[in-house]
Protein backbone atom coordinates (compact mmCIF):
# COMPACT_ATOMS: atom_id res chain seq x y z
CA UNK A 1 0.00 0.00 0.00
CA UNK A 2 2.97 2.54 -0.70
CA UNK A 3 0.84 4.54 -3.01
CA UNK A 4 -2.14 5.30 -0.69
CA UNK A 5 -1.90 6.87 2.30
CA UNK A 6 -3.14 4.91 5.48
CA UNK A 7 -6.78 4.69 5.03
CA UNK A 8 -7.68 6.14 1.63
CA UNK A 9 -10.42 8.56 1.45
CA UNK A 10 -14.43 7.25 0.15
CA UNK A 11 -14.10 9.45 -2.76
CA UNK A 12 -10.44 7.25 -3.51
CA UNK A 13 -12.13 3.85 -3.46
CA UNK A 14 -15.45 5.07 -4.87
CA UNK A 15 -12.84 6.15 -7.93
CA UNK A 16 -11.18 3.03 -7.51
CA UNK A 17 -14.38 0.31 -7.91
CA UNK A 18 -14.96 2.84 -10.98
CA UNK A 19 -12.07 1.91 -12.70
CA UNK A 20 -12.49 -1.58 -11.87
CA UNK A 21 -16.16 -1.56 -12.90
CA UNK A 22 -14.97 0.43 -16.30
CA UNK A 23 -12.23 -2.13 -17.28
CA UNK A 24 -14.98 -5.22 -15.51
CA UNK A 25 -17.14 -4.50 -18.32
CA UNK A 26 -14.64 -3.85 -21.39
CA UNK A 27 -13.12 -6.87 -21.15
CA UNK A 28 -16.65 -9.02 -20.43
CA UNK A 29 -18.94 -7.47 -22.67
CA UNK A 30 -17.99 -9.66 -25.49
CA UNK A 31 -18.87 -12.87 -23.57
CA UNK A 32 -21.44 -11.31 -21.57
CA UNK A 33 -23.08 -10.89 -25.40
CA UNK A 34 -22.47 -14.01 -26.87
CA UNK A 35 -25.08 -16.57 -26.66
CA UNK A 36 -22.64 -19.73 -26.54
CA UNK A 37 -21.69 -18.51 -22.65
CA UNK A 38 -25.24 -18.85 -21.73
CA UNK A 39 -25.94 -21.61 -23.15
CA UNK A 40 -22.40 -23.09 -21.20
CA UNK A 41 -24.09 -21.10 -18.06
CA UNK A 42 -27.06 -23.30 -17.73
CA UNK A 43 -25.66 -26.61 -19.50
CA UNK A 44 -22.59 -26.41 -16.56
CA UNK A 45 -23.19 -28.80 -13.57
CA UNK A 46 -23.13 -27.55 -10.00
CA UNK A 47 -19.54 -29.10 -9.06
CA UNK A 48 -18.08 -27.74 -12.67
CA UNK A 49 -19.43 -24.32 -11.38
CA UNK A 50 -17.79 -24.47 -8.34
CA UNK A 51 -14.66 -25.33 -9.73
CA UNK A 52 -14.29 -22.45 -11.82
CA UNK A 53 -15.27 -20.19 -9.25
CA UNK A 54 -11.98 -21.45 -7.27
CA UNK A 55 -9.98 -21.40 -10.75
CA UNK A 56 -11.01 -17.68 -11.09
CA UNK A 57 -9.76 -16.89 -7.56
CA UNK A 58 -6.50 -18.45 -8.08
CA UNK A 59 -6.48 -15.92 -11.11
CA UNK A 60 -7.52 -13.44 -9.21
CA UNK A 61 -5.06 -14.03 -6.28
CA UNK A 62 -1.82 -14.35 -8.71
CA UNK A 63 -2.80 -11.44 -10.69
CA UNK A 64 -3.64 -9.13 -7.74
CA UNK A 65 -0.49 -10.27 -6.25
CA UNK A 66 2.04 -9.76 -8.96
CA UNK A 67 0.42 -7.44 -11.27
CA UNK A 68 -2.04 -5.22 -8.93
CA UNK A 69 -1.47 -1.78 -8.30
CA UNK A 70 -0.24 -2.68 -4.69
CA UNK A 71 2.95 -5.29 -4.99
CA UNK A 72 3.96 -4.90 -1.60
CA UNK A 73 0.51 -6.09 -0.28
CA UNK A 74 0.23 -8.63 1.95
CA UNK A 75 -1.42 -12.75 1.01
CA UNK A 76 -4.19 -10.92 3.01
CA UNK A 77 -5.18 -7.72 1.64
CA UNK A 78 -4.14 -9.93 -1.74
CA UNK A 79 -7.27 -12.10 -0.62
CA UNK A 80 -9.17 -9.60 0.30
CA UNK A 81 -8.97 -7.56 -3.18
CA UNK A 82 -9.93 -11.22 -5.07
CA UNK A 83 -13.30 -11.41 -2.85
CA UNK A 84 -14.27 -8.13 -3.20
CA UNK A 85 -13.86 -8.44 -7.03
CA UNK A 86 -15.19 -11.62 -7.65
CA UNK A 87 -18.42 -10.30 -5.05
CA UNK A 88 -18.89 -7.21 -7.23
CA UNK A 89 -18.46 -9.08 -10.46
CA UNK A 90 -21.65 -11.16 -9.51
CA UNK A 91 -23.48 -8.11 -9.15
CA UNK A 92 -22.14 -6.34 -11.93
CA UNK A 93 -23.03 -9.13 -14.26
CA UNK A 94 -26.68 -9.77 -12.84
CA UNK A 95 -27.42 -6.34 -13.60
CA UNK A 96 -25.86 -6.53 -16.94
CA UNK A 97 -27.80 -9.66 -17.73
CA UNK A 98 -31.13 -8.78 -16.07
CA UNK A 99 -30.81 -5.48 -18.76
CA UNK A 100 -30.08 -7.75 -21.84
CA UNK A 101 -33.05 -9.97 -20.96
CA UNK A 102 -31.21 -12.98 -20.14
CA UNK A 103 -32.61 -13.59 -16.59
CA UNK A 104 -35.68 -12.34 -15.13
CA UNK A 105 -38.92 -13.24 -14.52
CA UNK A 106 -39.09 -16.14 -16.71
CA UNK A 107 -35.64 -17.80 -15.68
CA UNK A 108 -35.18 -20.26 -13.02
CA UNK A 109 -32.90 -19.49 -10.19
CA UNK A 110 -30.61 -22.47 -11.32
CA UNK A 111 -30.65 -21.18 -14.99
CA UNK A 112 -30.13 -17.36 -13.87
CA UNK A 113 -27.60 -18.17 -11.39
CA UNK A 114 -25.22 -20.49 -13.79
CA UNK A 115 -25.23 -17.45 -16.54
CA UNK A 116 -24.71 -14.64 -13.95
CA UNK A 117 -21.71 -17.25 -12.58
CA UNK A 118 -20.11 -17.87 -15.68
CA UNK A 119 -20.30 -14.10 -16.75
CA UNK A 120 -18.92 -13.56 -13.01
CA UNK A 121 -15.52 -14.67 -13.52
CA UNK A 122 -15.11 -12.71 -16.51
CA UNK A 123 -16.17 -9.76 -15.58
CA UNK A 124 -14.10 -10.40 -12.27
CA UNK A 125 -10.79 -10.44 -14.01
CA UNK A 126 -11.91 -7.55 -15.98
CA UNK A 127 -12.24 -5.94 -12.69
CA UNK A 128 -8.83 -6.74 -11.30
CA UNK A 129 -7.14 -5.39 -14.30
CA UNK A 130 -8.89 -2.18 -14.77
CA UNK A 131 -8.38 -1.44 -11.34
CA UNK A 132 -4.77 -2.28 -11.90
CA UNK A 133 -4.05 -1.05 -15.19
CA UNK A 134 -6.91 1.87 -15.74
CA UNK A 135 -5.61 4.09 -12.88
CA UNK A 136 -3.73 7.07 -12.83
CA UNK A 137 0.14 7.09 -14.02
CA UNK A 138 1.84 9.27 -11.64
CA UNK A 139 0.97 6.43 -8.90
CA UNK A 140 2.60 3.63 -11.08
CA UNK A 141 5.96 5.52 -11.58
CA UNK A 142 7.17 4.09 -8.24
CA UNK A 143 7.96 0.68 -10.07
CA UNK A 144 10.07 1.96 -12.96
CA UNK A 145 12.68 3.24 -11.09
CA UNK A 146 13.89 -0.40 -10.07
CA UNK A 147 14.76 -2.76 -13.23
CA UNK A 148 16.93 -4.61 -11.35
CA UNK A 149 13.98 -5.87 -9.33
CA UNK A 150 11.70 -7.48 -12.19
CA UNK A 151 8.45 -9.54 -10.67
CA UNK A 152 10.05 -13.07 -10.18
CA UNK A 153 9.35 -16.33 -12.16
CA UNK A 154 5.80 -17.34 -10.62
CA UNK A 155 4.67 -13.89 -10.92
CA UNK A 156 5.41 -13.53 -14.87
CA UNK A 157 3.95 -17.11 -15.14
CA UNK A 158 0.69 -15.97 -13.64
CA UNK A 159 0.62 -12.56 -15.08
CA UNK A 160 0.81 -14.56 -18.73
CA UNK A 161 -1.45 -17.29 -17.68
CA UNK A 162 -3.91 -14.48 -17.10
CA UNK A 163 -3.26 -12.39 -20.20
CA UNK A 164 -3.95 -15.51 -22.01
CA UNK A 165 -7.58 -16.42 -20.55
CA UNK A 166 -8.26 -12.94 -21.08
CA UNK A 167 -8.26 -12.74 -24.46
CA UNK A 168 -8.06 -16.64 -25.32
CA UNK A 169 -11.48 -16.67 -23.36
CA UNK A 170 -13.47 -14.19 -26.18
CA UNK A 171 -13.14 -17.14 -28.75
CA UNK A 172 -13.03 -20.25 -26.60
CA UNK A 173 -17.25 -20.87 -26.44
CA UNK A 174 -17.42 -20.39 -30.12
CA UNK A 175 -18.41 -23.41 -32.54
CA UNK A 176 -15.69 -22.04 -34.85
CA UNK A 177 -12.95 -23.60 -32.25
CA UNK A 178 -14.43 -27.13 -32.79
CA UNK A 179 -14.89 -26.82 -36.47
CA UNK A 180 -11.01 -25.72 -37.36
CA UNK A 181 -10.24 -28.75 -34.79
CA UNK A 182 -12.08 -31.58 -36.65
CA UNK A 183 -11.37 -29.85 -40.05
CA UNK A 184 -8.05 -28.88 -40.50
CA UNK A 185 -5.20 -31.39 -41.01
CA UNK A 186 -2.02 -32.57 -38.54
CA UNK A 187 -0.24 -30.54 -40.95
CA UNK A 188 -1.73 -27.28 -40.41
CA UNK A 189 -2.01 -27.97 -37.07
CA UNK A 190 1.81 -28.42 -36.71
CA UNK A 191 2.27 -25.22 -38.81
CA UNK A 192 -0.17 -23.15 -36.00
CA UNK A 193 1.56 -24.20 -33.62
CA UNK A 194 5.02 -23.13 -34.85
CA UNK A 195 3.39 -20.09 -36.00
CA UNK A 196 2.09 -19.16 -32.46
CA UNK A 197 5.65 -19.55 -31.25
CA UNK A 198 6.54 -17.08 -33.65
CA UNK A 199 4.40 -14.64 -32.56
CA UNK A 200 5.31 -14.93 -29.02
CA UNK A 201 8.99 -14.93 -29.57
CA UNK A 202 8.23 -11.75 -31.47
CA UNK A 203 6.09 -10.10 -29.70
CA UNK A 204 8.36 -10.84 -26.04
CA UNK A 205 11.61 -10.44 -27.63
CA UNK A 206 11.92 -8.77 -31.67
CA UNK A 207 9.51 -5.71 -31.54
CA UNK A 208 9.89 -4.04 -28.23
CA UNK A 209 6.28 -4.45 -28.17
CA UNK A 210 5.08 -2.25 -25.20
CA UNK A 211 8.67 -1.20 -24.42
CA UNK A 212 9.32 -5.16 -23.69
CA UNK A 213 12.66 -4.74 -23.19
CA UNK A 214 11.91 -3.65 -19.59
CA UNK A 215 10.44 -6.91 -19.05
CA UNK A 216 12.15 -9.66 -20.64
CA UNK A 217 15.57 -9.08 -21.27
CA UNK A 218 17.08 -10.86 -23.34
CA UNK A 219 20.69 -11.84 -22.57
CA UNK A 220 21.46 -15.05 -24.82
CA UNK A 221 19.43 -17.06 -27.57
CA UNK A 222 18.96 -19.46 -25.42
CA UNK A 223 16.86 -17.25 -22.75
CA UNK A 224 14.89 -15.68 -25.35
CA UNK A 225 14.21 -19.67 -26.71
CA UNK A 226 13.50 -20.70 -23.50
CA UNK A 227 11.14 -18.17 -22.59
CA UNK A 228 9.03 -18.08 -25.80
CA UNK A 229 8.91 -22.23 -24.61
CA UNK A 230 7.72 -21.29 -21.52
CA UNK A 231 4.92 -19.12 -22.90
CA UNK A 232 3.69 -20.83 -25.21
CA UNK A 233 3.34 -24.11 -22.53
CA UNK A 234 1.22 -21.68 -19.99
CA UNK A 235 -0.86 -20.75 -23.18
CA UNK A 236 -1.22 -24.47 -23.91
CA UNK A 237 -2.44 -24.86 -20.47
CA UNK A 238 -4.61 -21.84 -20.44
CA UNK A 239 -6.15 -23.25 -23.21
CA UNK A 240 -6.80 -26.53 -22.18
CA UNK A 241 -8.54 -24.83 -18.98
CA UNK A 242 -11.31 -22.74 -20.66
CA UNK A 243 -11.84 -25.63 -23.24
CA UNK A 244 -12.56 -28.15 -20.41
CA UNK A 245 -14.73 -25.32 -19.16
CA UNK A 246 -17.08 -24.52 -21.84
CA UNK A 247 -17.03 -28.22 -22.10
CA UNK A 248 -15.54 -28.62 -24.94
CA UNK A 249 -13.35 -32.31 -24.72
CA UNK A 250 -17.13 -34.03 -23.53
CA UNK A 251 -17.23 -36.68 -25.88
CA UNK A 252 -14.32 -35.88 -27.89
CA UNK A 253 -11.65 -38.12 -29.37
CA UNK A 254 -8.18 -37.24 -28.18
CA UNK A 255 -6.95 -36.41 -30.74
CA UNK A 256 -9.49 -33.69 -31.46
CA UNK A 257 -9.34 -32.14 -28.33
CA UNK A 258 -5.09 -31.99 -28.95
CA UNK A 259 -6.20 -29.55 -32.03
CA UNK A 260 -8.79 -27.84 -30.45
CA UNK A 261 -5.77 -26.90 -27.43
CA UNK A 262 -3.87 -26.28 -29.99
CA UNK A 263 -6.21 -24.13 -32.25
CA UNK A 264 -6.76 -22.11 -29.22
CA UNK A 265 -3.37 -22.43 -28.22
CA UNK A 266 -2.80 -19.61 -30.56
CA UNK A 267 -5.29 -16.58 -29.40
CA UNK A 268 -3.82 -17.63 -26.07
CA UNK A 269 0.13 -17.68 -26.98
CA UNK A 270 -1.28 -13.93 -28.34
CA UNK A 271 -2.98 -12.99 -25.15
CA UNK A 272 -0.06 -14.24 -22.86
CA UNK A 273 3.09 -13.19 -24.57
CA UNK A 274 1.11 -9.58 -24.96
CA UNK A 275 -0.44 -10.14 -21.41
CA UNK A 276 3.34 -10.09 -19.89
CA UNK A 277 3.83 -7.46 -21.22
CA UNK A 278 1.23 -4.78 -20.85
CA UNK A 279 -0.33 -5.65 -17.39
CA UNK A 280 2.48 -5.42 -15.93
CA UNK A 281 2.10 -3.52 -12.73
CA UNK B 1 0.42 -9.20 9.20
CA UNK B 2 -0.32 -5.92 8.89
CA UNK B 3 -3.82 -4.76 9.12
CA UNK B 4 -4.87 -3.64 6.40
CA UNK B 5 -6.41 0.06 6.03
CA UNK B 6 -9.85 0.61 4.81
CA UNK B 7 -12.42 3.13 4.87
CA UNK B 8 -16.27 2.15 5.77
CA UNK B 9 -17.08 1.67 2.09
CA UNK B 10 -14.42 -0.81 1.52
CA UNK B 11 -15.24 -2.70 4.67
CA UNK B 12 -19.06 -2.59 3.34
CA UNK B 13 -17.80 -3.95 0.04
CA UNK B 14 -16.13 -6.34 1.33
CA UNK B 15 -18.03 -8.08 3.56
CA UNK B 16 -20.83 -7.86 0.57
CA UNK B 17 -18.83 -9.43 -1.28
CA UNK B 18 -18.08 -11.95 1.32
CA UNK B 19 -21.64 -13.13 1.79
CA UNK B 20 -22.37 -13.15 -2.09
CA UNK B 21 -19.55 -15.19 -2.70
CA UNK B 22 -19.59 -17.64 0.44
CA UNK B 23 -23.43 -18.30 -0.02
CA UNK B 24 -22.66 -19.16 -3.78
CA UNK B 25 -20.05 -21.56 -3.24
CA UNK B 26 -22.18 -23.14 -0.75
CA UNK B 27 -25.48 -23.16 -2.74
CA UNK B 28 -23.01 -24.69 -5.53
CA UNK B 29 -21.44 -27.42 -2.88
CA UNK B 30 -24.68 -28.08 -1.34
CA UNK B 31 -25.86 -29.04 -5.21
CA UNK B 32 -23.01 -30.51 -5.97
CA UNK B 33 -23.16 -33.07 -3.42
CA UNK B 34 -26.60 -34.02 -2.67
CA UNK B 35 -27.89 -33.74 -6.65
CA UNK B 36 -27.07 -37.10 -8.85
CA UNK B 37 -26.72 -35.78 -12.42
CA UNK B 38 -29.63 -37.20 -13.94
CA UNK B 39 -30.62 -37.23 -17.57
CA UNK B 40 -32.98 -34.47 -18.74
CA UNK B 41 -36.74 -35.57 -18.18
CA UNK B 42 -39.38 -33.45 -19.83
CA UNK B 43 -43.21 -33.21 -19.39
CA UNK B 44 -45.25 -31.21 -21.46
CA UNK B 45 -48.78 -29.10 -20.51
CA UNK B 46 -50.95 -27.99 -22.64
CA UNK B 47 -53.05 -24.98 -21.87
CA UNK B 48 -56.64 -23.85 -23.01
CA UNK B 49 -57.03 -23.16 -26.40
CA UNK B 50 -57.23 -20.22 -28.13
CA UNK B 51 -59.61 -20.08 -31.43
CA UNK B 52 -59.36 -16.98 -34.08
CA UNK B 53 -59.59 -16.48 -38.34
CA UNK B 54 -60.30 -20.45 -38.10
CA UNK B 55 -57.03 -21.43 -36.53
CA UNK B 56 -56.41 -22.63 -32.77
CA UNK B 57 -52.97 -21.95 -31.07
CA UNK B 58 -52.65 -24.31 -27.72
CA UNK B 59 -50.23 -22.94 -25.48
CA UNK B 60 -47.47 -25.85 -24.12
CA UNK B 61 -45.22 -25.30 -21.44
CA UNK B 62 -42.43 -27.85 -21.50
CA UNK B 63 -41.09 -28.61 -18.27
CA UNK B 64 -37.53 -30.39 -17.82
CA UNK B 65 -37.54 -31.80 -14.21
CA UNK B 66 -33.97 -33.72 -14.93
CA UNK B 67 -30.86 -32.64 -13.58
CA UNK B 68 -29.75 -31.78 -17.68
CA UNK B 69 -30.39 -29.45 -19.89
CA UNK B 70 -31.89 -30.67 -23.23
CA UNK B 71 -30.92 -29.57 -26.23
CA UNK B 72 -32.75 -29.16 -30.05
CA UNK B 73 -36.06 -30.52 -28.09
CA UNK B 74 -38.73 -31.56 -30.27
CA UNK B 75 -42.35 -31.72 -28.80
CA UNK B 76 -45.25 -33.26 -30.67
CA UNK B 77 -48.92 -32.49 -30.05
CA UNK B 78 -51.37 -35.08 -31.28
CA UNK B 79 -55.25 -34.31 -31.52
CA UNK B 80 -56.87 -37.89 -31.67
CA UNK B 81 -60.58 -38.98 -32.14
CA UNK B 82 -60.69 -42.40 -30.53
CA UNK B 83 -57.89 -44.60 -32.57
CA UNK B 84 -57.91 -41.72 -35.87
CA UNK B 85 -55.11 -39.20 -35.72
CA UNK B 86 -57.12 -35.71 -36.61
CA UNK B 87 -54.41 -33.31 -36.82
CA UNK B 88 -50.40 -33.52 -35.82
CA UNK B 89 -48.26 -29.95 -34.80
CA UNK B 90 -44.98 -29.20 -33.92
CA UNK B 91 -43.26 -27.27 -31.59
CA UNK B 92 -38.98 -27.40 -31.53
CA UNK B 93 -37.32 -25.72 -28.40
CA UNK B 94 -33.15 -24.90 -28.87
CA UNK B 95 -32.96 -25.64 -25.00
CA UNK B 96 -34.85 -26.51 -21.72
CA UNK B 97 -32.05 -25.81 -19.02
CA UNK B 98 -32.34 -28.71 -15.86
CA UNK B 99 -35.46 -27.88 -13.69
CA UNK B 100 -36.61 -24.99 -15.97
CA UNK B 101 -39.62 -24.08 -18.70
CA UNK B 102 -40.35 -22.89 -22.11
CA UNK B 103 -43.36 -22.27 -23.81
CA UNK B 104 -44.37 -22.23 -26.86
CA UNK B 105 -47.35 -22.60 -28.88
CA UNK B 106 -48.81 -24.79 -31.79
CA UNK B 107 -51.85 -24.06 -33.82
CA UNK B 108 -54.27 -26.82 -35.27
CA UNK B 109 -57.12 -26.00 -38.22
CA UNK B 110 -58.90 -28.04 -35.96
CA UNK B 111 -60.98 -27.50 -33.23
CA UNK B 112 -58.76 -28.93 -30.17
CA UNK B 113 -62.50 -29.85 -27.93
CA UNK B 114 -63.17 -32.57 -30.84
CA UNK B 115 -60.74 -34.62 -29.68
CA UNK B 116 -58.12 -35.54 -26.93
CA UNK B 117 -54.49 -33.54 -27.08
CA UNK B 118 -51.62 -35.94 -26.48
CA UNK B 119 -48.38 -34.06 -26.03
CA UNK B 120 -45.35 -35.17 -26.10
CA UNK B 121 -41.13 -34.67 -26.36
CA UNK B 122 -40.37 -36.39 -29.08
CA UNK B 123 -36.49 -36.07 -29.08
CA UNK B 124 -33.67 -33.91 -27.24
CA UNK B 125 -30.06 -33.89 -27.19
CA UNK B 126 -27.94 -33.88 -24.15
CA UNK B 127 -25.22 -31.25 -24.68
Amino acid sequence: MADRPAVPTVADSLREYGRGLAGGLIFSLPLLYTMEVWWAGFIAQPLRLFSYLLIIFLLLLGYNRYAGMRRDASWLEVAIDSVEELGLGVIASAATLFAIGRIGAHTTREEALGQILIEAGVVAIGFSVGTAQLGAGGEEDEGMGEPDEPVHFPGQLAITFCGAVLFAANVAPTEEILMIAVETGPGRLLLLALLSIAVSALILYFSDFARASRYSPIETKWQAFAGTMITYAVALAASGVILWFFGRFDGQAADVIVAEIVVLGFPAALGGSAGRLLLQP
Amino acid sequence: MKKPAKNGLEWTVFVASTIVVLAVLGYLAVKALTEKKTPPDLRVEAGAAIARDGSHRVPLLVRNVGGSTARSVVVEAVLRRGEEEVERAELELMFVPRRSEREGWVTFRHDPRCCTLVTRAVSYEEP
